[in-house]
């Protein structure tokens, strides 16, 4: 019976979770990845811009993130009681300073720049 | 001694206050917006800390 249950309920779990762990892992290196190899870079509005426009893979990554990080900050924005502008500007200065070496910000005349 | 006295309040400094015609304001939004700071850093700090796959 134990092993029964084991076979058809908790294998495929144990599955889909180290799949999902694997899945989120290497979705986090390609982020970081693409950060370290100059394609993609933090621009000043708390977004992900794309610093060399030909790359498709790097603008489909950036699209899904910047989407995801558009509805963290909305939840942020009205938990702080401000506008969802204030948290983008700031998080926006803060993703800009914690940048590593090597990595491109947007200045606020729309230059890269290369820490 | 009356003499002293007479010479002595002639000596007397005389402090005298010009009150502003305006009303003073204080401005209190340094205070304010240094609040809202703290409150938008703490939300940011929870964010990167929640989603740190999106950083």
């Amino acid at each position: 019976m134990i092993k029964h249950v084991f076979k058809n309920v908790l294998k495929p779990l144990i599955l889909l979770t180290f799949m999902l762990s694997l899945a989120n892992s290497a979705w986090a290196l390609n982020l970081d990845e693409a950060k370290s190899q100059g394609l993609i870079g933090e621009q000043s509005n708390g977004y992900l811009g794309l610093i060399n426009n030909s790359n498709a893979s790097a603008k489909s990554l950036i699209d899904d993130i910047n989407r995801k990080r558009r509805a963290a900050y909305t939840a942020k924005a009205q938990k702080a009681g401000v506008e969802l502008k204030i948290i983008e500007i700031r998080i926006g200065e803060r993703l800009q300073q914690r940048a590593k070496k090597g990595e491109y910000v947007q200045r606020s005349n729309g230059q890269w720049q290369r820490k | 001694m009356l003499g002293c006295c007479i010479l002595l309040s002639a000596c007397a400094p005389t402090v005298q206050v010009a009150v502003p015609n305006e009303p003073i304001t204080i401005n209190l939004n340094v205070k304010i917006e240094h609040e809202i700071l703290v409150k938008v850093d703490k939300e940011i700090d929870d964010l990167f800390s929640e989603n740190s796959d999106l950083f």
